[in-house]
């Protein structure tokens, strides 16, 4: 992807045409891409009639609405009781009383974001502390069924959510763990192990054995040599793994439709239930969807070098 | 790093490693299995217990909502009835119909898209980067907004559509009608991982050696014979793992299209992870649907063994 | 007589086992029981190749994990 890779493309240079042609191509089809999340993302800055008008409006005034209605719950109230409440207080105020509503208290959204964080973070940090010592065993060490025993973590990705939730779901529900962040953090945890395993052993693969060696002759022991030596030198495929680890969590849809309900829920399955009145708020829905979005695309910009890596579990480097 | 001048040092040096590492602490083999036993014990506590469960329970007529009835061995019913139900075979249907053609087109746009961005036009990075972000994107927030796009009166998608074709927005619904429905989630799993497939196969373009086009240049091979002799077989495996992966996972495909249409309208994008939603999470038939799982799991691990094939003979390039 | 029989017997299965039951051969041979299962579990023809589907593919499964014990 780098512009680096550049190398002697001596005689098979294309032509300086074949070159706009498919830069033209290329360009058409990432702006067409790219239609839909300019829209949820506009949608999120309209007023609700705004939002379902026809034609689709391209041209149209902001409003905050949408974000006020992502973060507040209203109550349809009378003109007079409306009046009686004094002077608007704040921005949001103002808009829900020119809808005859005031607001009656704050959302959901806030608290499910929280546990979308706390439940990524945490299940993140836990897999790439258990995927880097595995991974390290498995670069550095002759172990017996080392393949049958990484295929066997791979395969554990590979299961069909709902096929797994089955158990998962009884079991949490013996073990008390249902619509529980810990009992999230535990399951999103196991899933992503597999991937930080097999990315975090690419990783460590190509740091030379010779730097440990060293270490060790100087006097540090096998665990000295590990924290001092290969942690640092695997900075960069750690923040790389913990990246695609919290990507994977925060997505998540799957099991936490089914295994959380209301205390643990993260914003996944929270989104869809934005609802106004008469049907979805679809500017609220804008509203969250964009601020849902934007992390994942800011992380997607800084993994850009190392996305085809975490796409094929670590097999290709380019 | 390793200056010889202490006598520990030289003493250290003189050691046989083996002994040396023994004497320092933990043996490497001690630090092996304490290194890789906490990822193994949660694998099996989180999925390999569950799995053991799912196929005791799958023999049963446990049923979640009723944990105190009695429970009954009923042997191999469960799997008779699922392997001779037409609902569950038109399930399999749906999903075998979703799967090949967003393949299909996946890897055509794909392997397109890589071949042109291996021109390297200028700013060829930046705009890679941009296609790429559809993919990471949470399946289920992509699918609650394309529900959006869809609406029949007010969508963007029926709009852009009825502005290049001339039939009345209000005319079709893209997730309303049996016919179309099928194809509605295919292009929205078209839209967010022909990225995935184009990632590889871009990969899989430049693993291949610069000699090799400039011999066949200098051979005077047309363009189009090169791409077919060369460029093609030579990506092949590249363009097979990302087929594989991308089969594995549509085949298994469950918050994208339950958030787009729910299985509806009817039964008709009801693909195998609905289906076993709706039996498993909705009609409570927990035995019947451990045995669907059971069956779903060993098809996706029996073609995770051939993607993991796959994924070696890439490895070896 | 003691020690020898058992060294032969690490290193003899590479040459006499016969051809056909080779590494190669056996795992691509379960790779496509794999794959026919797949196809008859999708398939929208016969309603007996669906019933029959989820036992090749366990078939194929049981025997790709023996097999990748065997000796290339």
């Amino acid at each position: 992807m780098s512009s680096a890779s550049t190398t002697a493309h001596s005689v098979v240079e294309p032509s300086a045409n074949s070159k706009r042609l498919a830069g033209f191509l290329v360009i058409l089809y990432a702006v067409i891409s790219m239609i839909p999340l300019a829209w949820i993302f506009a949608t999120g800055w309209k007023t609700p009639p705004d939002s379902i008008s026809y034609p689709p409006k391209v041209v149209f005034d902001p409003s905050l609405e949408g974000y006020c209605n992502l973060f507040t719950t209203r109550t349809r109230q009378t003109q007079d009781y409306i009046e009686a409440q004094g002077p608007p207080q704040g921005a949001c105020d103002e808009v829900t009383r020119k809808r005859e509503m005031v607001i009656a208290g704050p959302s959901n959204y806030v608290p499910r974001f929280i546990n979308s964080l706390i439940i990524a973070f945490g299940s993140t940090f836990l897999a790439v502390a258990l995927g880097v010592l595995s991974a390290y065993a498995f670069s550095r060490f002759k172990i017996p069924l080392a393949d049958d025993l990484l295929f066997f973590i791979l395969s554990t990705r590979m299961m069909p959510p709902i096929a797994v939730a089955i158990p998962i779901y009884l079991m949490y529900r013996e073990l008390g763990l249902s619509d529980s962040a810990l009992g999230m953090i535990l399951l999103y945890t196991a899933v992503n192990v597999s991937l930080a395993v097999w990315l975090l052993k690419g990783f460590i693969d190509e740091i030379p054995r010779e730097y440990e060696e060293a270490a060790m002759i100087d006097g540090y022991t096998r665990l000295h040599a590990f924290f001092k030596v290969v942690l640092p030198q695997a900075a960069t495929g750690i923040a790389a793994t913990a990246i695609f680890c919290l990507i994977f969590a925060w997505n998540e849809y799957a099991f936490a439709v089914l295994l959380t309900s209301g205390r643990a829920q993260t914003a996944p399955p929270f989104i869809p239930t934005i609802i106004g009145e008469g049907g979805m708020d679809w500017p609220a829905v804008g509203a969250g969807t964009t601020l849902f979005l934007i992390p994942i695309v800011v992380f997607t910009v800084l993994l850009r070098k190392h996305l085809l890596r975490g796409i094929t579990f670590g097999a290709v480097r380019k | 790093m390793s200056d010889f001048n202490s006598i520990a040092d030289r003493a250290a040096a003189a050691t046989p490693p083996a002994i040396a590492r023994k004497v320092r602490g933990l043996s490497d083999r001690a630090i092996a299995w304490l290194f890789i036993a906490p990822t193994i014990v949660l694998l099996l506590a989180i999925n390999i217990f569950p799995l053991i469960w799912t196929v005791y329970l799958s023999f049963t007529n446990y049923a979640s909502n009723r944990p105190n009835r009695p429970v009954v061995n009923v042997g191999l019913k469960w799997y008779q009835d699922i392997l001779g139900s037409p609902e569950i075979w038109a399930s399999m249907q749906a999903t075998a119909h979703f799967v090949f053609w967003t393949i299909l087109l996946q890897t055509v746009i794909g392997f397109g898209l890589a071949y042109l961005i291996d021109r390297k036009f200028r700013g060829h990075a930046f705009w890679t980067t941009v296609i790429l972000i559809p993919m990471m994107l949470s399946p289920a927030v992509v699918g609650n907004f394309w529900k959006f796009l869809y609406q029949p009166q007010i969508g963007l998608f029926n709009y852009i559509v009825s502005f290049f074709t001339g039939i009345p927005p209000s005319s079709f619904e893209m997730l309303g009608s049996v016919t179309l429905a099928p194809w509605a989630i295919i292009i929205v799993d078209t839209w967010m991982w022909t990225p995935y497939v184009m990632l590889i196969c871009l990969a899989g373009l430049r693993s291949i050696p610069d000699y090799i086009h400039e011999a066949a240049e200098v051979d005077r091979a047309s363009r189009w014979r090169q791409f077919w002799s060369i460029t093609l077989p030579m990506a092949l495996p590249f363009i097979m793992l990302a087929v594989l992966f991308r089969g594995i996972e549509n085949f298994k495909m469950f918050d994208m299209v339950m958030l787009l249409t729910g299985g509806g309208p009817g039964s008709t994008t009801e693909l195998a992870s609905i289906a076993l939603k709706r039996q498993a999470f909705e009609a409570y038939r927990t035995g019947y649907s451990s045995a669907f799982a059971i069956i779903l799991f060993v098809v996706v691990f029996g073609l995770a063994n051939v993607y993991v094939k796959a994924l070696n003979k890439v490895k070896q390039r | 007589m003691k020690l020898e029989p058992v060294v032969k017997n690490q290193s003899a299965p590479r040459k006499t086992w016969p051809r056909w039951a080779r590494r190669g051969i056996q795992e691509n041979l379960a790779v496509a029981l794999i794959l026919l299962g797949v196809v008859m579990l999708v398939q929208p023809f016969s309603i007996v190749l669906y019933g029959y589907s989820f036992v090749t593919v366990l078939v194929g499964v049981v025997m790709f994990i023996i097999v990748s014990k065997f000796p290339e």
